[in-house]
């Protein structure tokens, strides 16, 4: 349905020099398909969704729709555009219109649709979404997840052959997320085709048929969600996709300023969607800190979780200790509370590490 | 309120104007000669060759103002003792009116005449001839003492006839003044039309001050001048002057303080609005003000488009020149704009002078229009744009029902705040001889040297005007956008 051949975007910097942002990006995509776009930070996969409704037009190369190339100069984008909906970031509803109109407005102008027409539409649509309570409020009431939903309704509402999604959850808090991806798994489920850039990595698996891993503006790997998180073959992508998130923290003395651990780690677990554990894990360290490694100091304690396993573990390292600092009955007491202890040996000296 | 309480305030009012006069502290003086005027401040117009006269003087405080009428004012307000004007400019009537009284006459009389273009000879002879053959004291005298008028011979004037184009520049009796019926009369008035019937050609009468009517002289825009036009050397260079047709006298008035003028409001108002069909001025001139303040908003809105574009034109040169154009319109004041505009740019040409005055405001609209406009549509989140393109709206699409209605929204209340200072800003246009609000109501004031009713009634218009203004734009206000926003 939509080839990409040879996509190179660069920009020109205020002071002149080049950016060079998709470099040669060929791909091709299909029917049905929904293909999720992960990759670090920088990495291109925005301006290359952009690229395929020509929002951002390349550099050089080309991009077929069903054949027809739309980079070519007098090719009638706004009609391509009408069969490819986009979902933002930051949502970019129409803030002068209700709910509503929002989603009736461009069917109504575009597509010439009656106004009763367009309406029935949309209230199927936001039923869709489950926002039909709101359909008559503005976008300024609404929170982050609700506007998104809006949002996807709105591309909905054209009909589109192919839902372009660009990070639609990234701006959103944590609370809010899941409400987003019900309504795209949903999406997903009724056969619409999407590419849909994330960083929800558990999410991308679970929905995708295809996966891309893009980074430094080039594509680096493409496979199923299987071949891409259980055997990655690039090492970029094995460091990606089991990109681990650690909090550290040195421990000197007994004069150590716990508010701000206990801060730290709160923010820490709201930031990845782990609030529950936040309490478990301070409790831990206070335990096994003033308690069973009382005397050893200097001590470094350090939290850690993987997105793609869910596992939560809280490592506490000593240097130059060649055995566990743990009794017998220190693991009675701790061991309730935790998934699993392990304690081994490292280069620089001893880990206990905790799973939660 | 009721009867007594209104009485009460009357007579508060009164104690307080009173007082007021009293507390100016000038001792009510009668000089009797020009050397008794040592000592004294004596009130004259500003350019008026009384002033060359009194300013070798060491032992005189001179004060000057803008015209007769205000050198009258400035005796009865107390900042000066003696005023000194043309004689014949008031009559025992006007004295009495006005509670002053002459106290002596001048004794170096000045020539009163016509002016007439450098170089038209013919008009200049044949109105000599004109002068000479009529009873010019006479009538005169009819204007001056009421005495009986003079009769005129048959004429004949034929409508296919070039017009004979007379611009008079002083609006006072008995010179040139509008009677009761809205007629031009006076002496000036009368003289002019007995010649130009006996021209058999048309009459076109303008009023306008005297730097301008000179102007228009000069250009060929008129063929004869007058109103207390003195015959001075300085004048004799650019224009060609007529044989004299009366001398005129200084006459030195000072405050009748026998005299009782408390009019009552009532006639107070009607003096300053029945007498002479004011009331027709100050129609006409909210008509003028209304008139330049919306050629003024349209033109200078559709300039300020203009301005917008190029202020978000991708080159840099083009943004640049909107950046120029602001700094300079807004670096100097609006009214030496249309002074400049008026006197140097637009001076020769015919354009008339609402029209500069209507293109002095636009220009500077324009900037501050363009500016609020580029402002507020760049306030409009550019996601808004984006995702209206993706939707599949033309560029034109997107910001005609996306992009505008919020920047209507954010910048309508401004525009209205601009608009209402343009109409404000108009009340300049008095300074080129435009007849708006403002300046009507303050030749009024100088007719009836009441300053309170003329002026309140124009401040009540005005406020009235920028109401209706405000309301209107409001009108421009996108539908369904009066609900506010929460943030």
């Amino acid at each position: 349905m939509i080839r990409v051949e040879h996509l190179n975007k660069t920009f020109r910097q205020p002071d002149g020099s080049l950016l060079t942002v998709l470099h040669d990006v060929n791909c091709e995509i299909h029917k049905g398909e929904v293909i999720s776009i992960i990759g670090p930070s920088g990495s291109g996969k925005s301006t290359f969704l952009h690229t395929l409704n020509m929002l951002e037009p390349p550099t050089s190369g080309k991009v077929y729709v069903n054949g027809e190339d739309i980079t070519a100069p007098d090719y009638p984008l706004a009609k391509l555009r009408h069969k490819m909906g986009m979902v933002f970031q930051n949502f970019n509803l129409f803030d002068h219109m209700t709910v509503l109109e929002n989603i009736t407005f461009a069917p109504v102008k575009l597509l010439h649709l009656s106004q009763t027409r367009a309406e029935q539409e949309a209230m199927e649509l936001l039923k869709r979404v489950g926002m039909v309570h709101k359909a008559d409020v503005y976008p300024a009431t609404l929170s982050g997840g609700q506007k998104q939903r809006v949002a996807i309704a709105r591309a909905l509402a054209m009909h589109p052959d192919v839902m372009l999604l660009d990070e639609p959850t990234s701006s959103l808090d944590p609370t809010m997320v899941g409400e987003v991806l019900a309504v795209m798994r949903g999406l997903a489920q009724d056969g619409m085709t999407m590419l849909l850039v994330t960083h929800q990595l558990r999410f991308a698996r679970d929905v995708s048929s295809r996966i891309i891993f893009m980074k430094d503006g080039g594509i680096y790997e493409d496979g199923t969600p299987e071949q891409i998180f259980e055997f990655p073959i690039h090492s970029a992508t094995k460091a990606f996709v089991n990109r681990i998130k650690k909090l550290l923290f040195e421990i000197d003395s007994d004069d150590f300023d716990f508010y701000e651990i206990h801060t730290d780690i709160t923010r820490f677990c709201i930031k990845y969607n782990i609030q529950a554990k936040a309490e478990h894990a301070f409790t831990l360290i206070k335990e096994v800190l003033f308690l069973h490694t009382r005397h050893i100091r200097p001590i470094t304690v350090r939290l850690t979780h993987t997105e793609m396993t869910g596992v939560t573990a809280l490592d506490f390292m000593v240097e130059n200790l060649n055995e566990t600092p743990l009794t017998d009955a220190d693991r009675v007491k701790i061991r309730p509370q935790v998934n699993d202890i392990i304690e081994e040996r490292t280069t620089r000296g001893f880990r206990v590490k905790l799973l939660i | 309120m009721t009867r007594f309480e209104v009485d009460m305030m009357k007579r508060i009012l009164f104690l307080l104007l009173v007082c007021l006069t009293a507390c100016t502290g000038r001792k009510a003086v009668e000089p009797h000669s020009e050397a008794e005027l040592a000592g004294l401040t004596v009130a004259c117009r500003n350019g008026s060759h009384y002033q060359t006269m009194l300013e070798q003087r060491d032992d005189i405080r001179l004060f000057l103002t803008n015209n007769d009428p205000d050198a009258l004012l400035a005796v009865r307000q107390g900042r000066a003792d003696v005023f000194v004007t043309d004689e014949m400019l008031l009559g025992e009537a006007e004295m009495a009116r006005w509670g002053v009284k002459k106290v002596f006459r001048g004794e170096d009389s000045y020539p009163i005449c016509f002016g007439i273009r450098k170089g038209n000879d013919e008009l200049r002879r044949s109105l000599n001839a004109f002068l000479a053959a009529t009873p010019v004291e006479a009538i005169v005298s009819h204007y001056t003492h009421g005495t009986a008028a003079v009769p005129e011979p048959p004429y004949e004037v034929n409508p296919k006839a070039k017009p004979l184009r007379f611009v008079f520049t002083t609006n006072m009796a008995p010179v040139s003044y509008m009677d009761e019926d809205g007629k031009w009369v006076g002496i000036d008035i009368d003289l002019i039309r007995r010649f130009a019937h006996r021209l058999g050609r048309p009459l076109e009468l303008h009023t306008q001050a005297l730097s301008s009517a000179l102007v228009a002289l000069q250009s060929g825009q008129c063929d004869l001048i007058a109103s207390y036009l003195e015959l001075t050397e300085e004048r004799q260079q650019i224009i060609d002057f007529s044989l004299p047709y009366y001398d005129v006298y200084p006459g030195f008035f000072v405050l009748d303080s026998g005299a009782n003028e408390s009019a009552t409001m009532r006639e107070r108002v009607a003096m300053n609005l029945k007498t002479e069909n004011r009331w027709m001025m100050i129609g006409h001139g909210l008509l003028e003000t209304i008139l330049i303040t919306l050629f003024s908003i349209l033109l200078g809105s559709a300039l300020g488009c203009l301005f917008c574009r190029a202020k978000g034109s991708k080159r840099e040169w083009v943004r640049n020149l909107t950046t120029l154009y602001s700094g300079f319109i807004g670096s100097m004041p609006t009214l030496v704009l249309l002074l400049i505009l008026y006197y140097v740019v637009f001076a020769r040409t015919g354009i008339p002078a609402t029209i500069v005055a209507i293109i002095t405001f636009a220009l500077c609209f324009a900037s501050s229009s363009g500016n609020l406009f580029y402002s507020s549509i760049s306030s409009v989140p550019k996601g808004q744009v984006e995702a209206g393109l993706s939707l599949g709206f033309t560029r034109m699409q997107t910001f005609r029902y996306i992009v505008l209605p919020q920047a209507m929204k954010k910048g309508l209340p401004a525009f209205a705040g601009d608009c209402v200072g343009l109409l404000k800003g108009t009340s300049i246009v008095g300074y080129i001889s435009i007849h708006d609000l403002t300046h009507v109501s303050d030749l009024i004031r100088a007719r009836t040297f009441d300053a309170i009713i003329p002026l309140l009634v124009a401040t009540v218009i005005y406020f009235f005007l920028a109401w209706a203004l405000r309301k209107g734009i409001g009108l421009l206000m996108p539908k369904d956008l009066s609900t506010p926003s929460k943030s």
